[in-house]
C-alpha cells in the first residue's frame, strides 16, 4: 500500500515521516522514529503500557493512526527528561523503587504526567484512577502511587 | 553487624535506563534490512493433519521463508524435562497454540497474508477437556505412552489412616483451582540474527534461563550450542513463564534459513493461547487433629492438568505436594499427586510453581479447625509450626533457619489483628450493605531446586582500568531486582563504592552460566558465588599489591576497598592502582566464583525434598458487598522470614507485586478453555488487578539469617503470591460465613455461596 507523509511535533521537534496510513502512532514511533520507550502489551488498548501524550491528553498509541496525528502534538517518554536531568516523576519513580522490570513504567509515567499537569496536588485516589488504564504486573501499584506523591510534592515545593 | 549496603534501601542500578525509555528489551530491536515472523497456529484443539500444503504461501511476493516440521534439523521439540512439545507439529495438533509453520517476509502485513495461504487439513479428534476425563480407561490417548504425565508419591511418614482414625476431628475436602494467566506485559517476542561469517546464529529473547535456551535451541537445530549465542536479559517480566522456549527456536530457523535478522513476537492473543499458564488442581484434604489443637495426620491427593506436553508439569506437582501440609509438624503424612495430558491449555511453570494451587485449600481447612476448637488461628498455627531441626510434615529435618513462628509473633502483634473486632465493627458501621472480614495464612516455600536437580551458580568478577568492576552473571532481569541485589552484594564484600560495578546479565556469550532465575533461588547462589569470588579475588590483589609496593603478602590486609600495610596504613593501592599494575604486567584481575546450593539428607526422588524455605504469614482485610458478592481487599499485611533482606525496597516490592497478583488469581483471573477452545484470549475478559482494585499494604520484615546464605539471605522469592489467597477466602468466611472451594471468588460464586447460606 501506498505510504503517506504526516508532519507533527515529536517531543517538541517537528517530523516529518511517512508511514503505510494504516499504521498506528505506536508502530510510527517503533518502527520509522526509533523511539521504542512506548511499548506494545496488547495492541488493543488494554494495557496502556504504549500510553502517549497527544496534544497533552494520554493516549494508548496502539489505537492511533497514522492520519490522526497530523499537525498535532506527540510527547513520549523519550521526551520526558531535560537531557541529563530528570522530569520530577522519573527521578521519583527510581528513589521510591517503583520499578520492577520496567515495561509498564514509561506509558505509566505519563499518564502520571497527564495527571500532574492537569492537578499538582492529586488525592491517592485521583492518582490511582488516572493511573488505572496502565496495567503493571509486577509491583501491586503501591510504589508507584507513592513515587506519583513523591513527585506532586517535590513540584510544589520546586514551584514555591 | 551492619552494612554498607546489604539490608538497605537501594535504588535499583536499572531503573534510571527504565524511567527513560532507554532500556532495550529483546522486543525493542528493529535491526536493519530485518523480516517480520508469524507463527502459524492450530485451528483445533486434537486433530490429525492430513494435509500441509505451504506452496502458495511460498510464492507470496514478500515471503522469504515458509518452513514445516520438514525443516527441524535436529530433534523436533522442546522441554525443560521431558522435550515433547513440538518445535512444529508433524501430523497431529493436540492443542490450540500448536505451531504447524513459520512465516518470514518482508512486512507484518505479507507475513500474515502468507499464514492465511497455507492449506492445512485436520481430521478432527476426540478432545480431552479435563484432568479427569484423561485418566478414565476408555480415554482416547494423547501421547501414545499414555496419558499420564507425571505422578508422585511423598514416601508415607507414620500410618495416616490409623492417625486419622484416632484423631478427635477429622476435616475433609476438596478444593479446585483455575488456570492462570502470567500476563507478562511483554509478550514473548525477540530478535534473530545470524552472521554468515562466524557461523552464529544470535537471539535476543525474553528468558529465564538463557543457557538452557541456548541447549534447546542447539537440540533441535543439531548445532554446537557454541555456534548459538542467546542473551535473555532484561525481560518485561516472565513470572516462571519466559522459563521455557517460546520464540527461540522459531527464530533461529528463521534467521539461518533467511540469513537476514528476524523479528517475532506474539501478540497478546497468542501468548495466551500458546505459553504456559500456573495448572489447573483439585485438591483433596484429610486433616486430623486433637481437641488441644495437634495436628496428627494429613492426607493429601492433587489431580493437576497438565495440557498437551510435559515442560516442567512434573517438578510443579512435586512441589505442590510438597507446599500442600504448610511449614506445620504432622505425625502421620501420605502425599500422592498425578498429572494428566489434556487438549485445553499447558500447564507449566508459574510464580508459586504448585503451591498456590493446594494452599488454597489446606490453609482454609486450618481456619475451620480453629473455629471448631475456638482458638485463635495464629495461636492454632503456633501451636504446631517448625523450627529449625524439627522433623517436618514430609519427613525431612529442616536443617536451615526456618522463622514461621516469628512470623506468627509478629502478625498476632499487628494492630489489624489484635483490634481486628473493633476494626471491623467500625467499618461495617459506615456501611450498611457490606461485612467486614479478617484472614490470616501462612505458608513455607522451597528455596532452589531440590535433590539430585542441579543447582549451581558461577559469576565472573573483573577489576579493569581504573579500578572500574564488573560482574558478569548469566542471571535475568525480569523484575525482581537481582542485579541490584547482586551489585549490594559485591559492594559489600569488596568493600567498594555499588556505583563503581557494572552488571552484565543474562549472555550467553559475555557471561558464566549462573543456572535458572527460578525457584526462588538466585540470591541464595548467586549471592554465595559473588562470595566465593571475592574470596578469590582478595588475596590476588594483596599479591598485585604487594609486588608494586615492596612489601610482604602477609604485611599487606585488603579493607574498604584497597590493600593497605599493617604497619602503616597510609601506605595503600586503591583497586584502581593495583588493577594498573596488573594490566602493565598483562595480567587480569579476573575470577569465576561458584556455589552449589546444599540439599537436604533425604531423597524422595524428583527433587524432593528441598533445604531451604522462606516462611511467611499474610492476614487481609476485606469487605464483601452481600448485594452484589463483589469483595474488595482493604489492607494486607505480608510477614515474610527470608533470612536476611538483601534489598529492603526489594523486599517490600516483591511482597507488594505478589499480593496483588495472589488477589488476582483469588477474585478476578481466570483462563477460561472449553473444550480446548479458550474464552479469555485479551485484557477485557482476562480481568487483571488495576491500580483501583489494590489494597493499603503493608510489609514486616522478619530476619532470621541462615548461616549458609549470603549474609543469612535465603531469598525472599515466591512465597508472598501464595497465603494471600487462602487469607482472602479466610477473611471472606470471617466477613459473612462462606467457604470457599473453587477460584477464582466471582461475585457470582460469592452470591450463590451466600443464597445456599
Amino acid at each position: 500500500m501506498n505510504e503517506i507523509t504526516v508532519k507533527f511535533t515529536l517531543n517538541g521537534e517537528e517530523v516529518s515521516i511517512s508511514a503505510p496510513p494504516y499504521f498506528t502512532l505506536l508502530r510510527l514511533l517503533r518502527e520509522r522514529l526509533g523511539l521504542t520507550g512506548a511499548k506494545p502489551g496488547c495492541e488493543r488498548g488494554e494495557c496502556g503500557a504504549c500510553t502517549v501524550l497527544l496534544d497533552g491528553e494520554p493516549v494508548t498509541s496502539c489505537l492511533v493512526l497514522v492520519p490522526q496525528v497530523e499537525g498535532r502534538r506527540v510527547d513520549t517518554i523519550e521526551g520526558l527528561s531535560d537531557g541529563d536531568h530528570l522530569h520530577p516523576l522519573q527521578q521519583a519513580f527510581i528513589d521510591e523503587s517503583a520499578v520492577q522490570c520496567g515495561y509498564c513504567i514509561p506509558g505509566m509515567i505519563i499518564s502520571a504526567k497527564s495527571l500532574l499537569d492537569n492537578n499538582d496536588s492529586p488525592t491517592r485516589d485521583e492518582i490511582k484512577r488516572a493511573i488505572s488504564g496502565n496495567i503493571c504486573r509486577c509491583t501491586g501499584y503501591v510504589k508507584i502511587i507513592r513515587a506519583v506523591e513523591v513527585a506532586a510534592e517535590r513540584m510544589r515545593e520546586d514551584e514555591i | 553487624m551492619k552494612y554498607k549496603y546489604v539490608e538497605k534501601r537501594i535504588p535499583r542500578i536499572d531503573a534510571r535506563d527504565k524511567v527513560t525509555g532507554k532500556t532495550l528489551y529483546s522486543t525493542d530491536r528493529y535491526p536493519e534490512g530485518m523480516l517480520r515472523a508469524r507463527v502459524l497456529r492450530s485451528a483445533l484443539p486434537h486433530a490429525k493433519i492430513i494435509k500441509l500444503d505451504v506452496s502458495k504461501a511460498r510464492e507470496l511476493a514478500g515471503v522469504e521463508a515458509v518452513l514445516t516440521h520438514e525443516d527441524v534439523p535436529g530433534h523436533n521439540g522442546f522441554g525443560i524435562v521431558t522435550p515433547n512439545w513440538p518445535v512444529l507439529c508433524v501430523d497431529r495438533v493436540k492443542y490450540r497454540g500448536d505451531a504447524i509453520a513459520l512465516v518470514a517476509a518482508v512486512d507484518e502485513e505479507t507475513a500474515e497474508e502468507a499464514l492465511s495461504l497455507i492449506e492445512v487439513e485436520y481430521e478432527p479428534l476426540p478432545i480431552i477437556d479435563s484432568p479427569e476425563e484423561s485418566l478414565s480407561p476408555d480415554a482416547p490417548l494423547i501421547h501414545e505412552d499414555g496419558n499420564i504425565l507425571h505422578t508422585m508419591d511423598i514416601p508415607p511418614k507414620g500410618d495416616v489412616e490409623k492417625g486419622l482414625a484416632e484423631s478427635e476431628i477429622v476435616l475433609e475436602q476438596t478444593y479446585k483451582t483455575q488456570f492462570m494467566e502470567h500476563a507478562y506485559i511483554e509478550t514473548e517476542g525477540g530478535v534473530g540474527v545470524y552472521n554468515e561469517d562466524d557461523g552464529v546464529v544470535t537471539i535476543w529473547c525474553g528468558s529465564q534461563y538463557a543457557f538452557r535456551d541456548q541447549l534447546q535451541i542447539a537440540r533441535s537445530l543439531d548445532w554446537e550450542p557454541e555456534k548459538i549465542r542467546v542473551i535473555g536479559s532484561p525481560t518485561g517480566g516472565a513470572f516462571g513463564g519466559k522459563d521455557e522456549i517460546s520464540v527461540q527456536i522459531h527464530l533461529a530457523m528463521l534467521a539461518i534459513y533467511t540469513k537476514k535478522p528476524v523479528r517475532l513476537h506474539w501478540s497478546r492473543e497468542e501468548s495466551i493461547v500458546a505459553g504456559p499458564k500456573r495448572h489447573a488442581m483439585t485438591a483433596s484434604f484429610r486433616i486430623g487433629a486433637g481437641h488441644d489443637g495437634v495436628f496428627r495426620a494429613i492426607d493429601v491427593k492433587v489431580v493437576a492438568n497438565g495440557g498437551a506436553y510435559d515442560t516442567i508439569s512434573g517438578p510443579v506437582l512435586n512441589l505442590a505436594l510438597e507446599s500442600s501440609p504448610g511449614p506445620y509438624k504432622y505425625a502421620d503424612s501420605r502425599f500422592k499427586g498425578i498429572t494428566a495430558y489434556t487438549n485445553n491449555a499447558m500447564g507449566g511453570e508459574f510464580r508459586g510453581f504448585g503451591a498456590p494451587q493446594v494452599v488454597f485449600g489446606v490453609e482454609q481447612e486450618l481456619d475451620k479447625l480453629a473455629r471448631k476448637l475456638q482458638m485463635d488461628p495464629i495461636e492454632l498455627r503456633l501451636l504446631n509450626a517448625v523450627e529449625e531441626g524439627d522433623i517436618s510434615a514430609i519427613g525431612h529435618r529442616l536443617n536451615t533457619s526456618a522463622g514461621i513462628k516469628e512470623t506468627l509473633v509478629a502478625a498476632a502483634a499487628t494492630s489489624l489483628w489484635k483490634d481486628r473486632d473493633e476494626i471491623k465493627h467500625k467499618l461495617s458501621g459506615e456501611n450498611r450493605y457490606r461485612e467486614y472480614g479478617i484472614g490470616v495464612a501462612s505458608e513455607w516455600h522451597a528455596v532452589g531446586m531440590g535433590v539430585g536437580i542441579p543447582d549451581f551458580s558461577n559469576i565472573i568478577i573483573e577489576i579493569g582500568e581504573g579500578g572500574a568492576i564488573t560482574l558478569r552473571t548469566g542471571a535475568i532481569e525480569m523484575g525482581q531486582g537481582n542485579l541490584t541485589a547482586y551489585a549490594q552484594m559485591l559492594a559489600e564484600v569488596l568493600e567498594c563504592d555499588i556505583s563503581a560495578i557494572d552488571v552484565i546479565h543474562g549472555d550467553t556469550t559475555a557471561c558464566p552460566d549462573s543456572g535458572s532465575v527460578t525457584a526462588s533461588r538466585s540470591i541464595l547462589v548467586n549471592g554465595n558465588a559473588i562470595i566465593d569470588g571475592v574470596s578469590i579475588l582478595k588475596p590476588i590483589l594483596i599479591k598485585i599489591a604487594s609486588e608494586k609496593l615492596g612489601i610482604p603478602e602477609d604485611e599487606l590486609e585488603y579493607g574498604d576497598g584497597r590493600v593497605f600495610s599493617r604497619n602503616d596504613s597510609g601506605i595503600a593501592l586503591t583497586l584502581a592502582d593495583i588493577a594498573d599494575q596488573a594490566i602493565s604486567s598483562s595480567r587480569s584481575l579476573k575470577v569465576t566464583g561458584h556455589a552449589v546450593i546444599a540439599i537436604s539428607d533425604k531423597d524422595f526422588g524428583d527433587g524432593l525434598p528441598h533445604n531451604y524455605y522462606t516462611y511467611i504469614t499474610q492476614i487481609a482485610l476485606v469487605g464483601v458487598d452481600t448485594g452484589t458478592g463483589e469483595v474488595e481487599v482493604i489492607k494486607v499485611i505480608s510477614i515474610p522470614e527470608m533470612g536476611r533482606a538483601i534489598n529492603i525496597d526489594g523486599v517490600e516490592g516483591q511482597c507488594e507485586g505478589s499480593v496483588v497478583m495472589g488477589q488476582g488469581y483469588t477474585l478476578y483471573e481466570n483462563i477460561i478453555v472449553e473444550k480446548g477452545e479458550f474464552k479469555t484470549t485479551s485484557f477485557s475478559t482476562y480481568i487483571l488487578p488495576t491500580a483501583l482494585d489494590v489494597p493499603e499494604h503493608e510489609t514486616i520484615i522478619v530476619e532470621k539469617p541462615e548461616k549458609t546464605g549470603p549474609f543469612g539471605a535465603k531469598g525472599v522469592g515466591e512465597a508472598p503470591t501464595v497465603p494471600i489467597i487462602p487469607a482472602i477466602a479466610n477473611a471472606i468466611y470471617d466477613a459473612v460465613g462462606i467457604r470457599l472451594e473453587k477460584l477464582p471468588i466471582t461475585p457470582e460464586y460469592v452470591m450463590e455461596k451466600l443464597r445456599e447460606g
